[in-house]
């Protein structure tokens, strides 16, 4: 409690500096405020500064509520609207109505927000109500959502760009306001959320006893939950539609709430809002600070972000012991497929026949068809070179997918979310921005760089926490969080060279040179070798530490060992098709529902089925709007997450 | 000769010490019990004589050699070690859990030998489980699983076999039938085990030996008999205990019941 009012006397200098700095007291308006009247200055303030300021407490106000709502409905310290995938599903539903539906935004943002908000959460906590919302596993599979969604509005920004900069700056959460009306709806969302939460208190103490004791006691737990989560939404969809992305406020809030000494479940939801608002009001005030002496004018949600990865670190090992670790574990009754040899046949060959037939076969200015005979020397090698390219990304991103589930013993473990890919990213922004007009080989060094720092900080956390495997999920999406935190905040900076970073970030095939694809090849078929000749530890590791200790497996070394494979494989992929794509999450699903259990058959299906997925997804990105190319990973993340999230629905925890 | 000898061993977490100044011998070619109350670091103590745990101070030694001097697979040829809560062994049959105990010998990429699949045929035969061998070991009932994993135990050829609560979530019938397949391949072909056990009655029929911990520290050691004699009962969990003889005197067996 002694934080508190430090806190609150900060935020009031910040923002007093900023507003001293754009107008000196004197001049202040006086109430009445008649805009008639008033001087551009005055106007600037009353209506821009002050409003901002009472934004920046509410819009935390409500994050905090809402973050606070979800940890405690969920049981899951790890939940807000950030994690569980709500703010960038109405941040997708706002970009494609810009796009496609500008009239659905006549009525207000709130509406497009609210329905984008929803659709993402619930598939999400459906998701999860099948795996007992065992923390993890709802966290992973909500980011993973939020990533799509992000990868999504990205390629509509990209396709759409020079309409899109001002949604640019919104998607990095800006707090400008040019009236009264924001604070208005925030204000009232916000004491029609508070009262709501007062009602609510009681029956979500009882639940934090947990679904058996809660039932126990008679608390109907559907209406609770769908309630909870409902008001939660509205107040994360609602400052979307005001303020844009705002991340991981929610998150922080209700921990901060908590490390104040907040101990019961009534204190820890008032005091979360309080401890929002005051979150926001400091990183916004400080921003506000910054541009008054001259510094960039930075949107705030970048600033949240940036300490979102680092909190989610910290907050890892503080998670309860009481996770339901049953619960986070994979899918008990697989089918087994009888003759796995014929099963690894049968995708070997057919990786073989669809190369030759996209090599050869395709669309062309007369429609469909084979390429004619005159134009193959001219064609061939080029298409050659894309196809082997995104074949062996393929192959290397579901090698290392096969590699972490079986690690992890988690069927939602997969590169993207080791935080590889985005460290990835920053590196090739680092690149574009530090070393004008770097060639190809500077750029793939420098994003091998940055892959490799982002792979050392996990390894550095990871043997610290003696190597926890759902922990260094965790860990790994934190490091992704921050990159993309760092990469929004260099979108909003209104710079040219983002659109090269926004455009590399949707992954492409087609600027591969024949020795990058060489290299990548040869890579991939080295990864094969490494999981054919570990298949007996990885045939061992999904039975946990224990059992592979009493076996005498060497334990450090073998966890490490693996995770540098993967980030390594993961890293060299990611050169390729961007940093999102899914295929090292779906090739292993695919490869258990065909039946491959064992590791040897899982390794080596996983591997070939991740290379066809990579050939389909790069006959796609040729063909369907042929002339022109699509980004790789888009192709193959649009076809790919329905479709996994449908698998990981129908596949329930026996 | 002595199979473990510990010698002023701690092991600490922060804000407790869960293993206190412990030196105590565990004897070769006997079951040993390990006792105690809830909390009194039982399993604590077995996973540092089974490699699992490295303690902060002191020295254990196996078959008088430091255990940091044994490599992990030497290791796991000579001690089998069964965790109190076996995981789901997704997707496999049985007889390929049973087969993953011959990794110590043939590590990640060695080829399995004849005799490599006689010790797994054995295991299974030993443990009755020939009929499972193609079943999924998650379809198994809780006392055929338990029965597997030890069998995954004996095909790795440990001399030594360390079980955690192995009777924990089994009804009695299964109780007996587990504990006494341990005592049984102890006493045909001269293996040491150390079971930890909550039941004092279990204990006293089919162990020869028992370690009692109090709080991290040694409470008793010797003989089982020696446990069997209300003094040392309240000694160790703290309740009164009456001693009674069942089934004549001098050969009969001990029973302990809370007064």
């Amino acid at each position: 409690m002694r934080l508190l009012l430090p806190a609150v006397l900060l935020a009031l200098a910040l923002w007093t500096f900023a507003a001293l700095a754009a107008l000196p007291f004197a001049d202040w308006p006086a109430l009445p405020w008649h805009p008639a009247q008033m001087e551009t200055g005055q106007i600037l303030l009353a209506f821009g500064l002050m409003p901002r300021g009472a934004v920046a407490l509410l819009a935390g106000g409500c994050l905090g509520l809402a973050g606070a709502l979800m940890q405690a409905v969920l049981r899951n310290p790890l939940a807000d609207p950030t994690t569980l995938g709500t703010a960038s599903g109405a941040q997708l539903a706002l970009v494609a109505a810009t796009i496609f539906a500008p009239g659905l935004l006549a009525g207000g943002a709130l509406p497009v927000a609210l329905a984008g908000a929803a659709a993402v959460t619930l598939p999400v906590l459906a998701l999860g109500a099948r795996r007992g919302f065992a923390p993890v596993t709802v966290t992973i599979s909500g980011m993973l959502a939020g990533m799509l969604c992000a990868a999504v509005a990205t390629a509509l920004t990209l396709a759409q760009g020079h309409y899109l900069l001002s949604l640019v700056i919104w998607n990095g959460g800006a707090l400008t306001q040019q009236d009264w009306s924001g604070p208005g709806h925030l204000a009232l969302a916000l004491a029609a959320g508070l009262m709501l939460t007062a009602l609510l208190a009681r029956p979500l103490m009882v639940l934090s006893l947990g679904a058996e004791g809660a039932r126990g006691l008679g608390l109907g737990l559907a209406p609770l939950r769908l309630g909870t989560i409902l008001i939660a939404v509205c107040l994360s969809a609602l400052v979307s539609a005001e303020v844009g992305l705002v991340g991981f406020v929610g998150l922080a809030a209700p921990a901060i709430a908590r490390s104040l000494g907040a101990r019961t479940m009534r204190a820890r939801l008032l005091l979360a809002p309080l401890a929002g608002a005051l979150l926001l009001s400091l990183a916004d005030g400080a921003l506000l600070a910054l541009a008054a002496m001259g510094g960039p004018s930075l949107p705030t949600g970048a600033l949240t972000g940036l300490i979102g990865g680092p909190l989610l670190l910290w907050l890892l090992p503080r998670m309860a012991a009481h996770v339901p670790h049953r619960a986070e574990a994979g899918d008990r009754l697989s089918r087994r497929a009888r003759r796995p040899g014929l099963v690894l046949a049968v995708l070997a060959a057919l990786v073989l026949a669809l190369s030759a037939l996209t090599l050869f076969g395709g669309r062309g200015p007369d429609g469909w068809g084979l390429i004619a005979p005159e134009l193959r020397a001219t064609f061939l090698p080029l298409r050659a070179t894309s196809i082997l390219a995104a074949l062996s990304a393929g192959a290397l991103l579901a090698g290392s997918g096969a590699l972490l589930q079986r690690l992890t013993a988690n069927p939602m473990a997969a590169p993207e979310v080791l935080g590889v890919t985005g460290g990835a990213a920053l590196g090739y922004a680092a690149a574009i921005f530090l070393f004008p007009a770097s060639g190809p080989l500077a750029l793939a060094l420098c994003t091998a760089a940055g892959g490799a720092l982002a792979l050392a900080a996990l390894s550095a956390h990871a043997m610290r926490a003696d190597l926890a495997p759902a922990r260094l999920l965790l860990a790994g999406l934190a490091i992704g969080a921050l990159a993309s935190a760092v990469l929004g905040a260099i979108m909003a900076s209104d710079d040219r060279r983002a659109w090269v970073i926004l455009g590399w970030l949707a992954g492409s095939a087609t600027n591969v040179t024949p020795a990058g694809a060489a290299a990548l090849a040869g890579l991939a078929l080295a990864l094969l070798a490494a999981l054919l000749a570990s298949a007996r530890w990885l045939e061992i590791l999904p039975l946990g530490p224990g059992v592979g200790r009493a076996l005498g497996l060497p334990m450090a070394q073998a966890r490490l060992g693996l995770i540098l494979l993967a980030g390594l494989a993961t890293g060299a992929a990611t050169l390729l098709v961007g940093p999102v794509s899914f295929v090292g999450l779906m090739a292993p699903q695919i490869a258990r529902s065909l039946g491959l259990v064992r590791a040897l058959p899982f390794v080596a299906g996983t591997w070939l089925i991740g290379a066809l997925l990579m050939v389909l997804a790069a006959f796609g990105a040729r063909t369907a709007t042929f002339p022109y190319d699509l980004p790789l990973g888009l192709v193959a993340t649009l076809v790919g997450a329905p479709w996994l999230f449908l698998t990981l629905m129908k596949r329930t925890a026996a | 000769m002595t199979l473990f000898a510990l010698n002023g061993v701690t092991l600490t977490v922060p804000g407790r010490r869960l293993i206190d100044g412990l030196t105590l011998e565990i004897t070769q070619g006997a079951v040993t019990a390990l006792v105690g109350r809830n909390g009194s670091s039982k399993s604590t103590l077995l996973k540092l004589i089974a490699g699992q745990l490295r303690p902060d101070a002191g020295t254990i030694a196996h078959a008088g050699r430091p255990l940091p001097d044994w490599a992990p697979r030497e290791l796991a040829r000579s001690i089998a070690y069964l965790p109190q809560v076996t995981p789901p062994a997704e997707g496999m049959r049985l007889a390929e859990l049973v087969a993953l105990g011959r990794y110590p010998w043939r590590g990640a990429l060695g080829r399995f030998r004849p005799e490599d699949h006689a010790a797994v045929e054995g295991a299974m035969d030993r443990c009755g489980l020939r009929p499972f061998a193609d079943r999924l070991v998650d379809t198994l009932s809780g006392g055929e699983r338990q029965r597997g994993w030890i069998a995954m135990m004996l095909a790795q050829g440990a001399r030594t076999l360390l079980l955690d609560e192995p009777t924990s979530a089994l009804d009695v019938a299964h109780q007996v039938e587990v504990l006494g397949l341990v005592q049984d391949m102890c006493r045909q072909t001269g293996l040491s085990a150390v079971i930890v056990l909550h039941d004092v009655n279990m204990a006293a029929r089919f162990c020869d030996r028992v370690v009692a911990l109090d709080a991290g520290r040694l409470a008793l050691q010797g003989p089982i008999t020696e446990l069997m004699t209300p003094a040392a009962l309240a000694r160790v969990y703290g309740l009164p205990m009456q001693v009674q003889a069942q089934g004549g005197k001098g050969g009969g067996r001990l029973f302990a019941l809370p007064e």
